[in-house]
C-alpha cells in the first residue's frame, strides 16, 4: 500500500487579475500586490510572515500553480522569492523579506511539497533555518566533508579563497526509513556505472532482492556556479550559465540571455528568435536521442544501444558541421546570437535532421515490436498522475505520467507561440510511457526545426547594445529535462549581484523517489535512464 | 526479436578506420585556434583581448593560443575583428605542463588498456564524448581500450571537471585503488586548469593541483578523437609525434610531447 | 573382555559419583568436575568402544527379573561404531563445558547441570549397551527426561521452556509407538532379551514387519527429527547450552538412527522395498525443508539446528537406500549405501559439535546470536573463526574435508541404481538424487552466509565490534574435533574398512573390497583382483603412481565390467596432495612476479565514499533474501505489521514490514492436528452440560459397559 497525495481541493482557473482579488479577499492586508516589474508577472509581497504559509497552500492546492523555485536574496535584509507558474495568468511570485538578523523562516514544504530541497539548500547555503522542516541537513555541502556552520552563498563569504579549515564530521551516520529486520543500505557511487557516470551517490534501502528505497545522495558536482557569478560581468557569467550543464547548454544559455534581455529591455530581432528555436530543438532531438541511447544500454538491448547511439553521434557531429561547437557552446549572447548561418549550412542542418529522425523512428518501430526490452520497461518505475502533480515533476517525466505541462506552451517565449507544435504526454507514467514521450518530443523538436528554419527571414542577428542599469529579471525555458529559470539580478556596478539557476534535473532528482520504492534491484539502471537526469544540471 | 540481428547485419560496420587512416567526416571535431600571425602587433593585441580566459596573448605580431587555457567559445572565431586561424584537427593531447613528459604505459598494454573515468565535477560534455567513444563509429574495443568500473583493474585514470571539492575524497581514493602502473589523463579544460570554474572555494581549478597529471587533453570538450589519441598514446601507441599543423609550433606552455614509437 | 568390561563399569561410576560429589563440592568447582568427569567418561566409553570395534564383541547378563525375563547388556560393532562417535562428541563438550560453564555461574544451578549433564552420558551409554527390552526403554525414557531437563536449563530465556516441552512432548508420543513394538515383540517371543527376539520372530508375516517398521520409524524419526516429526528440534537445539546443543546433535540424534536400525535391520529385518522407499523419500524431504530453512535462518544456533535435520535426511537417504538394495538382493550395494549413511553420520556428529560449540563461544563473547548483528569477528577471535571455517567447509561438503566423502559416497549410491530392477525405483532414485543435489547447493549458500556473515566484514553491532578471544579449553576440543573432520575427509580409505566392520557379519563382506581396493599393494593386487580389470586401469592411466603412492588412497565405486571400463573413483588423499602441490607452485610462481612488483594494500574499494558504514554492508537476512524470494511456495511468509509513515505526503519518516512465516511443518501437520484436537475436545465438552442426572446417567452406563467386558472376557 503506498501512500497516495491527497486529491487537489476545488481548483478554479485564475486569471492576473481574479487571483490578485481572491488573494486579497482571503488575506487582507498581509498580503499586497506590487506592480514592480510590470508585465506579465502577478507579485505578492507577504507583510505578515504568518500569513505565507497559508498563501502558498492556496496558490499551490485551490489557484493551480505549480512551484517553480525558491530564489533567496541577500541584501540589505533577506529577500525571498517563491515562484509559482499558474497555466492561467503566468507567474506569481511571492516574495517574503526578513531582516537580515532573522535566521528562521516559516518552511512550506510540508504544505508544497516541491519546496522540499529548495529550503534544505537554503539552510545549507545561507544558513537559514526552515521551521517545521521535517529534514535538514546534511544536503549540498557533505558532512563528511564540510564543517556545520559554512554558509558559502552569504555575502560575506569570499568565493575565492581557497584556504579553509574543513572539519569534517566524522560520524555522519546516513538517516535511513527503512526498518525492516535486516534492513541494510547499499551503497552505490559515487564513482560507478562502468566508469562513465555522473557522480552521484545512492543508498538502496533493501532487505536483499528487492529495493525498497532509494536515496540520492548528490551535489558531488556542486561547483558554486551561483556563488562564483557574483560580482563577474554579464559575459562572464554567460560561459558559466552555458557551461554548467552541457547536455542542455544552449537552453540555459538562452534562459540567461532572456533574463538579461528582460532586465535591460534588449529587443531581440526575429531572425535571431526562429535560430534560437531551430538551435533549442535541435539540442532537445539530441538531448533525447541520448536519453534513448542510455535506456536501450540499461535494459542490455546492444543493437538498439548502438543505433542510438549512432543518432547521437550524428547530431552532435551535425552540430558541430553547423555551428562550429558538438555542444552548441559560444552562439547565444544577450540580444541575439554571436554568428549568423546561411541557406547552405541551414538545408545542411535540415538534412542531417531529417536523417537523424528517420533513424530515430525507425528505432522507435523495432523497439515497440522488441517484447523483451518492452517488459522491463512496463510498470517499472510507475509514477501515479497526482504523485507527478504533487511532485511538480518537470519535463518528459512529468508529461508521461499526464502532466500537460511546457513552457513553451504556458509562458512562450523566443516566439514559439508563432510555431505549430504539440506537446506529447501520456497517462501511464512507466518507463515505457516516458519512452514513447522522449520519441514523440523528438519528432516535434524536428519539426519544429523545420518550421522554425524555413520562415527565417534575413535581417540584423543582433540587438544594439544598450546600457546596463541595476534590475533584475528572470528568463526561462523548457530545457530538454524540463523548464528552467534563470534569475539574473544586476548590481548598480552593472556586474551580477545574484545569479540564481532553477534547474529542471533538481526538482526531478526531487521526485525520483516516488518512482524508486519497492522494486527489483535489476531495474534500478532502467529507471533513473527513463528518468533522463543530469545530476551536474542538479548540482550547479 | 530475431530481426535486431539482421538490423545489425545490415548496417554493416560503421567504424571509423582511424587511426589506420584519417577521419574526416563534418563534425568530428570543433577544432581548435591556432598561432595567428598579424600584419602588427596592435592587431594581435586586439585579436587576444577577446579571450575571457587570457588563453591568447600577443607576441609582437602574433597571436599565440595557450590551448590549456582555451574554452571554446569561439569568440576569437566570430564576430570579432581579428579572427584567429582556427584548424580541424583533433591531435592536441601533450604532456603535463608541470611534469613534462611521462613515459607510455609500455607494450604489456598497448592492446589492453583498462580506464577507469571518474567525473570530477564534469559538466556532461567531456563525460558525454567519453561515453561517445563506446558508440560504434568509434568503437575503442577494437583498439583494445576498455572502461572499467572498478579502479582495481584500471591502468588509466581519466579525469573530468575541474574537481569540486566534495568529488576530492572519492577521486583520490580511486586513485590510490589503482594498482601500478598507472596513468592519469586529465580530459578537458576544467581537469587542466579549471576553466570557466577556475579555482575557488568549491574548485580545485584542475586536477593537476590533487594529483600527478600525465597527459593533458585541452578541449571544451574535447572530441572522441582527441581522448582516443590521449589513449593511444598513453598505451605507446600513435605514431604521430609533433602537432599536426607543421606551421605551428609547440607552444611554450605545452610539456614535450610523449614520444615513443612502439 | 575384561578390557570392555571395566571402562564400561568405570563410566557409570565416574558419572554417577561425578553427579554427587557436584552436590557437595563448592559451586565454583562444578565446571571443572563436569569436565572432567565427562571427559573421563567419554574416553573409557572410547577404549570400551574400540577394544570391541577392533576386537572381540562383549556380551553379560545382568540380572533375572521373575517373571518379566533376564536383563542384559552387549556391546556388539553396531552400537560399538555409535558409542565411539558419542564418546568422541562428548568428550569434546566436556572439556568444552570447564570455561562455557562459567557464564551460567551465579544465576543458574550449576550442581544442578553437572548432574543432568554426567547422569545423561550414562543414559546414552546405556542406552547402547542394553540388550533387553527393559533396559532399553528405561533408558530411553531417562535420556529423554534428562534432555528435557538440560534444554530447560536456561529456563529465563524466552520460549526456551516451551521447546523442551515440545521436545519432551514428541519424543513421548514416539516413545509410547516404540514401547507398544517392543511390548508386542517381547510378548510374541516370550522374552525380554534382543537375542532371543532375533531368533523367534524369524518367521514374523509381512504385515507385521509393516507395522513394526511404520511404529519404529514413526518413534524413532522423533529423536532424529525427520520431516515432519521435527517441529521442536529447531526450537530445542538452540535453546539448549552450547555444549548440550552439541550432545544433542552429535549423539542424540544418532540414536534415533540407532534404535531404528537395530529393529528394523537388526532384530525384525524389513525384507521389502516400500518401506526403504519411505525412508528414502522422507529423508529427501527432510532434507531439503532443513536446508531451505536453515539458509533463511538469522539465528545462528537455530541455522546449525536446521542444518541437523537436512544432514538427519541425507543419513536417510543412506539408510533408505541400503533397505532398497538389500530387499533387492544387492548387499554388496547394500553395505556400500550403510557404509554413507554412517560415514556421514560420523562426520555430521563431528562438524555439527564443532560448529554448535564454535556458536557458543560467540554467544559467549558478543551476547547475541542473531547474524544480522555479528560480523568481523575474524578479527576479534581468529582461533575460533578458523576453526568454524573448518566446520562449514566440512558441513558443505568441500574437499578435502570429511562432508565431501560422505555426500560424494551417497550421490553415488544414488547413482547406482542403475543396477536395480524396477524403473520406477531408478526414477525414484534419480529424483531424490536431484533433491540431494539441490540440498548440497544450497547448503554451500547456507554456510557462506553462516560464516561470512558472522565472522568476516564490518561488525554490525556494539556487541560484535567488543567481542573477546575465546578461552583455551573452549579451542582444544574444537581443535580435535576440525582435525578428525580433516582426517576423516583425508583418509577415507583407512574408515571405510572400519565402518564395514562395524556392519559385519549382516552385510556382505566384499563391500569394502569392492569400495577399497588394495591395489596399490602391489601384492594383493596380484592375487586378488581380475587381471582384465588391472589392464583396464593401467589403461585409465592408474598405473602411473603404483610404486610411489604410499598406502591405500583410492575410494573405487563402480568397476566397470569387461565391455564398460568405466571407473568412478576418487582418491581425497592424492587429491590433497596434488592441490597442496599445486598451490605451493603458484606461490612459486607469484613469489617470482611479486619479486619486481610492489606491492600495494589498499582501503576496500566502495565507490568512493569516505567509509563503510556497517549500516552499508549485507546483512545476514539480506544475503538469503533471494533464497526465501524464489521458495517464497515454501516459506509463504505473512505479513504481520506493515507500517509507513510521513510527516505530510512524500515525507517519509520510517517503512516497516514485518514478516513471518510458520514452520512448514507445523503449518501442515501440527496447526491442522492441534485444530482437531481441540474440536474433539470441543465435541466432548458438549457432555459438560451442568445436569445432574445425565451425569449419572454417564456413570451408569460406564459401569454397564466395564460389567459387560468383564462378562465377556
Amino acid at each position: 500500500m503506498t501512500v497516495s497525495p491527497p486529491p487537489p481541493a476545488q481548483q478554479r482557473m485564475f486569471d492576473t487579475t481574479a487571483l490578485a482579488t481572491e488573494v486579497a479577499r482571503r488575506f487582507g492586508t498581509a498580503v499586497t500586490r506590487t506592480s514592480e516589474n510590470g508585465g506579465a508577472a502577478s507579485w505578492f509581497v507577504v507583510e505578515d510572515r504568518s500569513a505565507l504559509v497559508p498563501l502558498c497552500r492556496f496558490l499551490f492546492s485551490e489557484a493551480g500553480c505549480g512551484f517553480a523555485g525558491m530564489i533567496v536574496e541577500e541584501r540589505n535584509e533577506w529577500n525571498l522569492r517563491y515562484l509559482f507558474l499558474n497555466p492561467g495568468c503566468g507567474w506569481v511570485y511571492c516574495i517574503l523579506r526578513l531582516p537580515l538578523s532573522t535566521r528562521t523562516v516559516p518552511s512550506i514544504s510540508v504544505p508544497v511539497h516541491p519546496a522540499d530541497w529548495y529550503e534544505r539548500e537554503a539552510e545549507d547555503l545561507f544558513g537559514l533555518t526552515f521551521q517545521g522542516h521535517p529534514r535538514l541537513g546534511d544536503f549540498v555541502l557533505h558532512d563528511q566533508v564540510w564543517q556545520e556552520g559554512l554558509t558559502p552563498m552569504r555575502k560575506a563569504f569570499d568565493a575565492g579563497q581557497t584556504q579553509f579549515e574543513l572539519r569534517p564530521q566524522q560520524d555522519w551516520r546516513p538517516t535511513l526509513v527503512v526498518q525492516d529486520p535486516g534492513a541494510f543500505a547499499m551503497p552505490v557511487g559515487p564513482v560507478y556505472e562502468g566508469g562513465i557516470g555522473e557522480s552521484v551517490h545512492f543508498l538502496l534501502e533493501t532487505v536483499g532482492e528487492d529495493v525498497i528505497r532509494a536515496v540520492p545522495r548528490l551535489f558531488y558536482n556542486y561547483r558554486g556556479v551561483e556563488k562564483i557569478a557574483e560580482g563577474k560581468s554579464l559575459w562572464d557569467v554567460l560561459l558559466l550559465a552555458e557551461r554548467f550543464s552541457a547536455k542542455s547548454a544552449f537552453a540555459h544559455s538562452l534562459a540567461y540571455c532572456q533574463a538579461v534581455e528582460t532586465a535591460l529591455h534588449l529587443e531581440t530581432p526575429p531572425r535571431a528568435r526562429h535560430l534560437r528555436v531551430a538551435l533549442s530543438e535541435l539540442e532537445r532531438l539530441r538531448h533525447h536521442a541520448g536519453v534513448i541511447n542510455g535506456i536501450c544500454r540499461s535494459t542490455a538491448l546492444a543493437v538498439s544501444e548502438s543505433h542510438a547511439a549512432i543518432i547521437e553521434e550524428k547530431l552532435l557531429r551535425a552540430s558541430a558541421a553547423f555551428s562550429g561547437h558538438r555542444y552548441l557552446f559560444g552562439l547565444n549572447t544577450p540580444g541575439g546570437l554571436r554568428r549568423d548561418f546561411d541557406s547552405e549550412a541551414t538545408s545542411a542542418l535540415l538534412r542531417s535532421v531529417d536523417d537523424a529522425l528517420q533513424l530515430l523512428e525507425r528505432l522507435e518501430q523495432r523497439l515497440s515490436y522488441s517484447s523483451s526490452f518492452l517488459d522491463r520497461l512496463e510498470d517499472v518505475g510507475v509514477v501515479s498522475p497526482a504523485s507527478a502533480r504533487h511532485l511538480n515533476l518537470l519535463g518528459p517525466v512529468g508529461r508521461a505520467s499526464g502532466l500537460r505541462r511546457d513552457v513553451r506552451r504556458v509562458c512562450p517565449y523566443s516566439g514559439y507561440q508563432h510555431f505549430q507544435f504539440q506537446v506529447a504526454h501520456e497517462e501511464e507514467g512507466d518507463g515505457y510511457a516516458r519512452l514513447r514521450v522522449l520519441f514523440a518530443e523528438a519528432r516535434q523538436s524536428a519539426s519544429l526545426i523545420h518550421q522554425a528554419i524555413e520562415t527565417l527571414e534575413p535581417g540584423p542577428l543582433c540587438a544594439d547594445p544598450v546600457p546596463i542599469r541595476a534590475a533584475a529579471a528572470l528568463g526561462w525555458v523548457e530545457a530538454p529535462i524540463g523548464a528552467a529559470g534563470h534569475w539574473v539580478s544586476f548590481g548598480r556596478d552593472g556586474t551580477i549581484e545574484r545569479y540564481r539557476i532553477l534547474s529542471p534535473s533538481f526538482r526531478n532528482w526531487m521526485g525520483l523517489h516516488v518512482a524508486v520504492e519497492d522494486f527489483a534491484f535489476q531495474d534500478f539502471p532502467i529507471i533513473l535512464s527513463t528518468f533522463g537526469l543530469s545530476a551536474t544540471e542538479c548540482d550547479r | 526479436m530475431s530481426f535486431w540481428f539482421w538490423h545489425g547485419l545490415r548496417n554493416g560496420i560503421q567504424s571509423t578506420r582511424y587511426p589506420h587512416a584519417p577521419e574526416t567526416a563534418p563534425g568530428v571535431t570543433p577544432g581548435r585556434p591556432v598561432d595567428t600571425q598579424f600584419s602588427s602587433a596592435e592587431e594581435a593585441a586586439e585579436a587576444a583581448a577577446v579571450c575571457p580566459t587570457g588563453a591568447i596573448h600577443a607576441e609582437s605580431a602574433r597571436a599565440v593560443v595557450d590551448l590549456r587555457k582555451c574554452i571554446w567559445c569561439q569568440r576569437c572565431r566570430f564576430g570579432c575583428p581579428r579572427p584567429l586561424h582556427w584548424e580541424t584537427s583533433h591531435t592536441w593531447a601533450a604532456g603535463s605542463a608541470a611534469r613534462g613528459a611521462a613515459s607510455p604505459l609500455g607494450s604489456p598494454f598497448g592492446h589492453s588498456l583498462h580506464v577507469m573515468v571518474v567525473d570530477a565535477g564534469d559538466c556532461g560534455a567531456c563525460l558525454n564524448e567519453v561515453k561517445q567513444l563506446n558508440n560504434p563509429l568509434y568503437n575503442i574495443h577494437r583498439l583494445g581500450i576498455f572502461f572499467t568500473p572498478t579502479p582495481r583493474a584500471a591502468d588509466v585514470l581519466l579525469v573530468v571537471g575541474p574537481v569540486s571539492e566534495n568529488m576530492k575524497g572519492p577521486l583520490l581514493k580511486t586513485y590510490e585503488a589503482m594498482p601500478e602502473p598507472k596513468r592519469v589523463l586529465a580530459a578537458g579544460t576544467c581537469a587542466i586548469t579549471g576553466g570557466v570554474f577556475g579555482r575557488s572555494f568549491m574548485s580545485h581549478g584542475g586536477v593537476p593541483s590533487v594529483l600527478p597529471v600525465d597527459l593533458e587533453i585541452p578541449g571544451d570538450p574535447p572530441p572522441p578523437l582527441a581522448i582516443l589519441d590521449a589513449l593511444l598514446l598513453t598505451a605507446g601507441r600513435a605514431k604521430h609525434s609533433t602537432l599536426s599543423n607543421p606551421e605551428t609550433a609547440p607552444s611554450p606552455d605545452h610539456g614535450p610531447r610523449l614520444v615513443k614509437l612502439p | 573382555m575384561l578390557l570392555t568390561l571395566v571402562p564400561l563399569i568405570l563410566v557409570f561410576v565416574l558419572c554417577g559419583a561425578g553427579a554427587l560429589l557436584g552436590f557437595v563440592l563448592p559451586e565454583r568447582r562444578t565446571p571443572a568436575l563436569t569436565a572432567l568427569c565427562g571427559s573421563l567418561a567419554a574416553a573409557m566409553a572410547l577404549l570400551a568402544g574400540a577394544n570391541v570395534l577392533y576386537g572381540s564383541p562383549f556380551s553379560g547378563q545382568l540380572w533375572t527379573i521373575e517373571p518379566l525375563g533376564t536383563l542384559a547388556v552387549s556391546l556388539d560393532r553396531l552400537s560399538a561404531f555409535f558409542l565411539i562417535v558419542a564418546a568422541v562428541v562428548i568428550l569434546a563438550s566436556s572439556i568444552f563445558s570447564a570455561s562455557y560453564l562459567k557464564r551460567y555461574a551465579g544465576h543458574h544451578s550449576l550442581r544442578a547441570f553437572n548432574a543432568g549433564y554426567l547422569l545423561l552420558i550414562a543414559a546414552i551409554v546405556l542406552i547402547l549397551i542394553a540388550d533387553d527390552v527393559l533396559s532399553f526403554l528405561l533408558a530411553w525414557e531417562a535420556m529423554s527426561i534428562l534432555c528435557y531437563l538440560l534444554v530447560n536449563f536456561e529456563h529465563l530465556r524466552d520460549g526456551s521452556s516451551q521447546a523442551a516441552y515440545l521436545m519432551l512432548a514428541t519424543g513421548e508420543a514416539g516413545f509410547i509407538a516404540v514401547e507398544f513394538v517392543f511390548v508386542f515383540l517381547a510378548i510374541k517371543a516370550g522374552s525380554l532379551e534382543f537375542g532371543q527376539l532375533k531368533t523367534a520372530l524369524a518367521g514374523l508375516g509381512p504385515a507385521a514387519r509393516w507395522g513394526i517398521f511404520l511404529a519404529t520409524f514413526f518413534g524413532f524419526s522423533t529423536k532424529t527429527g525427520l520431516v515432519p516429526l521435527n517441529s521442536w528440534l529447531p526450537r530445542a537445539h538452540p535453546a539448549a547450552p552450547a555444549n548440550v546443543s552439541a550432545i544433542l546433535s552429535g549423539t542424540i540424534l544418532n540414536l534415533g538412527f540407532y534404535g531404528f536400525i537395530r529393529v528394523n535391520f537388526d532384530l525384525v529385518p524389513t525384507g521389502t522395498t516400500g518401506t526403504g522407499v519411505v525412508v528414502l523419500v522422507v529423508g529427501t524431504v527432510s532434507a531439503l525443508v532443513g536446508i531451505l530453512y536453515a539458509t533463511a535462518e538469522g539465528d545462528l544456533k537455530a541455522l546449525l539446528a536446521h542444518s541437523s535435520i537436512e544432514n538427519m535426511g541425507v543419513i536417510a537417504i543412506g539408510v533408505g537406500a541400503a533397505l532398497i538394495f538389500a530387499a533387492s538382493q544387492l548387499p554388496v550395494l547394500a553395505g556400500m549405501a550403510f557404509i554413507a549413511a554412517f560415514y556421514h553420520m560420523l562426520n555430521h556428529s563431528l562438524y555439527k559439535s564443532l560448529l554448535f560449540l564454535g556458536a557458543g563461544v560467540v554467544d559467549e563473547r558478543t551476547g547475541t546470536r542473531d547474524l544480522d548483528k555479528l560480523g568481523g569477528l575474524i578479527r576479534l577471535m581468529p582461533y575460533t573463526a578458523g576453526l568454524f571455517l573448518i566446520g562449514a567447509l566440512a558441513i558443505s561438503a568441500v574437499p578435502p574435508f570429511n562432508g565431501f566423502v560422505s555426500e560424494w559416497l551417497t550421490f553415488e549410491m544414488l547413482l547406482r541404481s542403475v543396477e536395480l530392477p524396477s524403473t520406477s525405483l531408478r526414477l525414484l532414485f534419480a529424483l531424490c538424487g536431484a533433491g540431494l543435489a539441490l540440498t548440497a547447493a544450497l547448503a554451500v549458500t547456507c554456510f557462506v552466509k553462516a560464516f561470512a556473515m558472522g565472522f568476516l566484514g564490518v561488525s554490525r553491532s556494539e556487541a560484535a565490534s567488543c567481542a573477546s578471544k575465546a578461552h583455551k579449553t573452549e579451542i582444544a576440543p574444537m581443535a580435535l574435533l576440525a582435525v578428525l573432520c580433516l582426517l576423516l575427509g583425508l583418509l577415507p580409505t583407512y574408515v571405510i574398512p572400519v565402518l564395514d566392520q562395524s556392519l559385519s557379519p549382516r552385510i556382505d563382506p566384499h563391500t569394502v573390497q569392492a569400495l577399497v581396493p588394495p591395489f596399490f599393494a602391489p601384492a594383493a593386487a596380484s592375487t586378488e583382483l581380475p587381471p582384465a580389470f588391472l589392464a583396464d586401469f593401467h589403461n585409465l592411466g592408474a598405473q602411473l603412481g603404483q610404486r610411489i603412492l604410499p598406502g591405500r588412497g583410492l575410494v573405487l565405486l563402480h568397476r566397470g565390467g569387461a565391455e564398460n571400463p568405466v571407473i568412478f573413483a576418487m582418491s581425497p588423499s592424492y587429491a590433497f596432495a596434488a592441490l597442496v602441490l599445486l598451490l605451493f607452485l603458484a606461490w612459486l610462481v607469484f613469489a617470482r612476479l611479486a619479486r619486481t612488483r610492489k606491492l600495494a594494500r589498499n582501503e576496500l574499494w566502495a565507490g568512493g565514499i569516505p567509509k563503510l558504514l556497517p549500516e552499508m554492508v549485507y546483512t545476514a537476512t539480506g544475503f538469503s533474501n533471494p533464497v526465501r524470494v524464489v521458495f517464497d511456495a515454501v516459506f509463504r511468509p505473512a505479513i504481520i505489521e506493515s507500517k509507513r509513515e510521513t510527516v505530510a505526503v512524500h515525507f517519509r519518516t520510517a517503512i516497516l514490514r514485518r514478516r513471518q512465516d510458520i514452520y512448514l511443518v507445523d503449518r501442515l501437520f501440527f496447526l491442522p492436528l492441534a485444530a482437531l484436537l481441540r474440536w474433539i475436545a470441543g465435541q466432548f465438552a458438549r457432555m459438560h452440560h451442568g445436569r445432574l442426572n445425565a451425569y449419572v446417567t454417564y456413570a451408569v452406563g460406564f459401569l454397564l459397559f466395564v460389567l459387560l467386558l468383564g462378562l465377556y472376557s
